[in-house]
């Protein structure tokens, strides 16, 4: 802008002074060349009477070098002319300005020199005697004036040049300046020129339109982050080149990255085949759904991709952690392969024995054994179907009646009831401590100390000893089963409480096995074997942690190979 | 036009990216095959290998454009050298990984056993390569460091291999096969191991323009 300035103001000075000059020179042109014609007429006027008077000789003595006289008869001969030689010259009857002062008595031209170099005026007059007098002067053309004058002129020409030059720079930054100084944060509040108020004013308005965008971009880009901040599933926007956008904490955690990743390519992150290829399956059919492990989790990855009028713009990656869902879908999947096993293998020895009876193979002597593996297998079944029905009653949380339980007594009565087993290997079953008031279901908490207790004799060799302990607090009720049986390793520890869960798999081998059971063995009994020792379901401890958690008790285990087991359930009172 | 460059290489970097996704699975599966002595696996890493080689194709062919058509200099041109040094090392683990897999299929089901470390070997080596790829992914001299120092102890195990191998000759001559095909299988390893540490020195040389030449 200050050049912009700058050159007008140049250029208007320079076309303005030569435009002046121009003008000026033409004006005075003019005017001294009328101021010459007249002084010609003058002297013409004195000369004339002069030469009626005295003829030739006047003329001869009016010697002059500014101007010429020429006296030329009617017949037009030149009589005398004062720069020339008269006899040399031609006629002169065909000049204009002879031939006028013939006709009118005066006359007057002006004729360009062969070079245009010099004007000539003429003035003549018609003598009394006929004969014409002519006078001229030479002068320079207009055109030789200004050559001239171009010395001059040049000089101003330039001095002005200069001057305006350094004028139209100063102007041209003083008009700037106030505009370079403008504040444009603050429009309003400057004092500047008043013709770019109105501009100043919009700027204003914008600024403060700007001002309000902006600010609610920003609270909408906290409410985002915000929330994808506290989500727990992972999210991940890509734009169409693949690029991270936003990734919010959690998608972090997962992928095991920190914020600089956003900008890089998603394959920076993880370049995982499946995920990738997932990503592209979602940006060609617009939505792809796959699971894969992360660092020892389950994820699912929901990828969808985002459109606006038509135009893919990229991908949102949404990933959750299904670990949890995975185990209880593998829990269950187990469950339901473990039951149908459990349940086929004692209806395999009854379907056995029973063919072995109906066709007549076993001796009438045998008869009560048989039928009793029947009657066994049948009661475990029903054991079975029992420990299922119960725990799936815990599973589904019934409501189940409660009363005010003593746990002391609820001990006395499960070991009594499981004094025959104890005795039967030799193993001292005691149960200490008093009172212990719960406020429970009675039959959940029986199971409890029973499939503790029987689990204990079961795991404890011959002679050894299980205690039952019960103390309480103020609020809570602590139940201690303690053996020094054979114990249990600690890689099975995380995992005795899962349903059908076995430590011992060589266990009920050792307990031997009888010629029934021998026979089966090859159909794949091996279970039942250990059953029929153990007699056991593979659910009592389930059962257990799921009664401890319906009352809203903890289970804590503690066991050292071949030295010994303690279980402590701790329960709230509840009264 | 520079933008364009640019643009071409980001496009090298993720092809390179995802050719070393591709090294990773093949040895992850070859691995995989001679832990669960599943046969078929074996047979897939043969058609990741092919993958990888078409890869290797990709980026040479890329690569000699952009040197041939942009005429990079200095962090470009080092980025794009390394790159083609690279894609050797990585072809070259691709077939190791196929050679692997060709020996499982001999195994005729057989797996390795424990008592061998080689499972522990190959364990060593995928996350060699991992994170020989994991470096040029976030271009940090120091993982790859880890990874040059982390050869020692795939050496190391191949040592340990090649002993135990001899003992399981010297107890019974019948797995004399077995033992040699379970050399073989430790030696390419170990040369993927090789080629984890080369791709690391030259995750070194892109970034920092020193190429340790050991």
């Amino acid at each position: 802008m200050t050049s912009k300035i700058f050159r007008s103001i140049f250029a208007t000075s320079l076309i303005v002074l030569l435009a002046t000059l121009a003008i000026i020179t033409t004006f005075l042109y003019d005017y001294f060349t009328n101021i010459q014609i007249d002084q010609l007429k003058d002297q013409l006027s004195i000369a004339s009477v002069g030469t009626e008077k005295s003829g030739k000789e006047y003329l001869e003595d009016l010697k002059s070098d500014n101007f010429r006289l020429t006296w030329v008869a009617n017949d037009g001969t030149v009589l005398f002319d004062s720069q020339a030689d008269e006899s040399t010259m031609d006629n002169h009857l065909d000049r204009e300005e002879i031939k006028e002062a013939f006709e009118t008595g005066k006359g007057s031209s002006s004729r360009y020199s062969a070079t245009l170099t010099e004007k000539t005026l003429y003035e003549a007059v018609l003598l009394s005697d006929g004969t014409v007098l002519r006078i001229s002067v030479n002068r320079a053309s207009g055109f030789v004036l200004l050559l001239g004058m171009a010395y001059p002129v040049v000089i101003v020409i330039i001095i002005a040049v200069v001057v305006s030059a350094v004028l139209a720079h100063k102007m041209s930054k003083r008009i700037i300046e106030p505009l370079n100084k403008l504040d444009l944060d603050n429009p309003t509040e400057n004092d500047a020129y008043e013709e770019i108020a109105p501009l100043l004013s919009r700027i204003h308005k914008q600024n403060m339109k700007i001002e309000r965008k902006a600010a609610e971009l920003n609270r909408r880009k906290e409410e985002f982050e915000l929330i994808t901040k506290n989500m727990r599933e992972g999210l991940i926007l890509l734009d169409k080149n693949r690029s991270i956008l936003t990734i919010n904490s959690a998608a972090m955690t997962i992928f095991g990255t920190d914020e600089n990743c956003v900008g890089n390519e998603f394959l920076t992150i993880n370049r995982r085949h499946e995920i990738t290829s997932a990503i592209e399956k979602a940006l060609t059919d617009g939505h792809a759904e796959i699971r894969a492990s992360l660092n020892e989790k389950e994820y699912q990855f929901d990828i969808s991709r985002i459109e606006t009028n038509g135009e893919t713009v990229g991908a949102v990656i949404l990933a959750f952690d299904i670990t949890e869902q995975a185990d209880a879908e593998r829990l269950r999947r187990e469950f339901t392969a473990n039951v149908s096993h459990e349940l086929k293998t004692p209806l395999q020895t009854i379907t056995g024995s029973a063919e072995l009876i109906e066709n007549g193979l076993v001796k009438q002597e045998d008869m009560p054994r048989f039928v009793g593996h029947i009657r066994e297998e049948a009661t475990r079944l029903v054991m079975l179907v029992e420990d299922i029905i119960r725990l799936s009653q815990l599973d589904e949380q019934t409501e189940l009646p409660k009363e005010t339980v003593s746990l002391f007594d609820v001990a006395n009565e499960a070991c009594k009831v499981l004094s025959d087993s104890a005795d039967k290997k030799d193993i001292t079953l005691s149960v200490s401590g008093d009172g212990g008031n719960i406020y429970g279901v009675k039959h959940l908490l029986f199971e409890v100390i029973y499939n503790l207790c029987d689990n204990s004799i079961k795991y404890t060799p011959d002679g050894g000893k299980v205690k039952v302990d019960i103390s309480e607090t103020e609020k809570e009720v602590k139940l201690t089963v303690s053996d020094n049986g054979i114990g249990i390793a600690p890689e099975h520890l995380p995992r005795i409480f899962e349903r059908f869960y076995r430590v011992d798999k060589s266990h009920s081998k050792k307990s031997g096995a009888d010629t029934m059971s021998a026979q089966l063995r090859q159909k794949g009994g091996t279970d039942a074997v250990r059953h029929s020792a153990n007699g056991g379901t593979g659910l009592g401890l389930s059962i257990v942690k799921h009664s401890v958690q319906y009352h809203g008790g903890k289970i804590s285990i503690k066991s050292e190979e071949n030295k010994g087991t303690v279980i402590t359930v701790v329960l709230p009172k509840n009264e | 036009m520079r933008s364009r460059f640019d643009e071409q290489l980001s496009i090298l970097n993720t092809e390179m990216i995802e050719m070393g996704a591709l090294c990773e699975e093949a040895i992850a599966l070859a691995s995989k095959a001679l832990t669960t002595g599943d046969v078929s696996l074996a047979e897939n890493v043969s058609a990741i290998s092919s993958d990888i080689d078409h890869k290797e194709r990709d980026i040479e062919a890329r690569c000699m454009k952009l040197l041939l058509q942009q005429q990079p200099v200095a962090r470009d041109l080092r980025q794009i050298s390394a790159a083609l040094k690279m894609i050797t090392d990585m072809e070259r683990i691709g077939d190791q990984a196929e050679d692997i897999a060709e020996i499982i299929t001999y195994l005729e089901g057989r797996t390795a056993e424990e008592t061998v470390h080689i499972r522990d070997m190959a364990a060593e080596t995928i996350s060699m390569v991992t994170d020989s790829v994991d470096a040029y992914v976030k271009k940090d001299t120091e993982l790859a460091k880890a990874v040059i120092v982390h050869d020692d102890k795939v050496d190391e195990y191949f040592d340990r291999i090649k002993g135990s191998l001899i003992k399981m000759i010297a107890e019974n001559s019948e797995n004399g096969e077995y033992a040699l095909d379970l050399l073989m299988i430790a030696k390419y390893f170990e040369r993927i191991g090789d080629h984890a540490t080369n791709i690391a020195e030259w995750v070194i040389f892109s970034v920092t323009g020193e190429h340790k030449s050991s």
